[in-house]
């Protein structure tokens, strides 16, 4: 009895819906129907929105989850690049100590230890960009004048010769640079053991001089701080060959070596400053 | 009052599966169709009532947002959902092969519909009709191959909701 009263219901249901199926399809035109498909539309419209502002945050998630697979993986290797660096911290201080009382025994002249001061670039003039610079670190940050000034060069993924400290003030110093014309510094041809001499001329070559005639010196052969420099320390790159003039008359030849500092833009600056220095 | 909410839910699930993620996760516009295979399995294991008023409801919904004749889906998800739970004492509904057979009929059943209706409609009034196409054809077998696999969803869905639903 239940049964066939429930067929009854669900065929009673059934005919309603057909019905009111087939009167959407007659009266698809009229605005009654319009009204009821507006109505629905602005009712499941909102659901259809929220779902896709969901799909668009699951991408971000997606990419998060990425970000993050990618951070742990590099975070890996820096723990082991961090391991190998106290490692070899550990070496260096085993070594330092055993210096230490070697110098004293043999009464010999320390090697200074420098550490690197970072410092930013405040101000460069363009009608002196060759010339000088000015940078955020002064006698505060314990700088002196003849200081050496460093750039990291991510081309050759080293620290390149920029300048050397001119003038310091209390929170500021001025670089004068390598390609500034009134700057010379001792230069030698890098596995080739010739000394020679770096004279800046305000662009971003400098002229190498003093170069024997008879040195086998050619465009490509890369330009290095000389043992001589009273300010870099020794082997810090400076430059590339690009030109050899040679000329039969005179004992030496001249180059032009483009600098690496000027290979990127530069915003920050590294300054070696002597330990001594620093404990003042 | 539990039932009307599980239902309610389903609804908004599979609209959004239905109309928001088919766009998204369609391979060359063929997307199977799920609310087809959810009114069969209503009509399979809940009877004529549940499978027909949610059938008109999803075809309601459908039609809404499609350009096809309004109506169109309204009419034929009614019609499936009424004689799928017509069927359900006549079958072993939990075998995989009679679920699909199923589908496949409730498929050529709509796409009959779907003709006949079109047939009797001028085309020119609204968009012309997939189905003849063969990405319709491919439509056809997507539902057919994802019907075990909604079933089998639903039915543990089903499983975890006993006693409250």
């Amino acid at each position: 009895m239940h049964k066939t009263h429930k067929t009854r219901h669900g065929n009673l249901i059934f005919a309603v819906l057909l019905v009111f199926g087939l009167a959407l399809i007659i009266g698809r035109s009229s605005s009654y129907v319009n009204l009821i498909k507006n109505l629905i539309y602005y009712i499941a419209y909102p659901n259809i929105a929220t779902a896709n502002n969901i799909f668009r945050s699951t991408v971000h998630f997606a990419d998060n989850i990425k970000s993050m697979v990618f951070l742990y993986q590099e975070n890996l290797a820096y723990e082991q690049k961090n391991q190998e660096l106290e490692d070899k911290i550990r070496n260096y201080d085993i070594i330092s100590k055993e210096y230490e009382n070697l110098s004293k025994l043999l009464n010999l002249e320390k090697i200074k230890n420098t550490q690197s001061v970072f410092a930013r670039i405040i101000a460069r003039e363009p009608w002196e960009w060759y010339q000088w610079l000015i940078i955020d670190k002064g006698k505060n940050n314990n700088l002196k004048k003849e200081l050496p000034v460093l750039v990291f060069n991510k081309k050759e993924n080293t620290l390149c010769a920029m300048g050397k400290i001119l003038e310091v003030y209390k929170s500021s110093s001025k670089v004068v640079l390598i390609t500034n014309s009134i700057y010379e510094f001792p230069v030698e041809i890098k596995d080739k053991g010739i000394n020679c001499l770096s004279e800046g001329f305000n662009s971003n070559l400098v002229k190498i001089t003093y170069i024997p005639s008879d040195a086998d010196v050619k465009p490509g052969d890369e330009i290095v701080v000389s043992e001589l420099s009273s300010v870099f320390p020794k082997d810090v790159p400076v430059g590339v060959i690009k030109e050899v003039m040679e000329e039969s008359y005179v004992d030496f030849k001249t180059a032009t070596a483009e600098v690496y500092f000027e290979s990127n833009v530069i915003y920050d600056v590294v300054i070696l400053v002597p330990q001594e220095n620093m404990r003042k | 009052m539990k039932k009307i909410i599980a239902y309610f839910l389903l609804y908004i699930i599979f609209c959004m599966l239905q109309f928001f993620f088919g766009k998204y996760l369609n391979i060359c516009g063929v997307f199977p169709n799920l609310i087809l295979i959810l009114v069969v399995y209503l009509g399979l294991t809940r009877g004529v009532v549940s499978a027909e008023i949610m059938g008109f409801l999803f075809g309601i919904t459908w039609d809404v947002f499609s350009t096809d004749v309004f109506g169109i889906r309204t009419v034929i998800f009614t019609i499936i959902g009424y004689f799928t739970g017509k069927i359900n004492k006549n079958f072993d509904k939990d075998r995989t092969l009679v679920q699909i057979v199923i589908v496949v009929l409730t498929n050529v059943v709509y796409w009959f519909i779907f003709s006949f209706i079109y047939w009797v409609i001028p085309a020119s009034e609204s968009s012309s009709p997939s189905f003849i196409t063969t990405k319709g054809m491919f439509k056809i077998l997507a539902t057919v191959i994802m019907a075990p696999i909604v079933f089998s969803i639903l039915d543990r869905l089903t499983l975890l909701s006993r006693g409250d639903t």
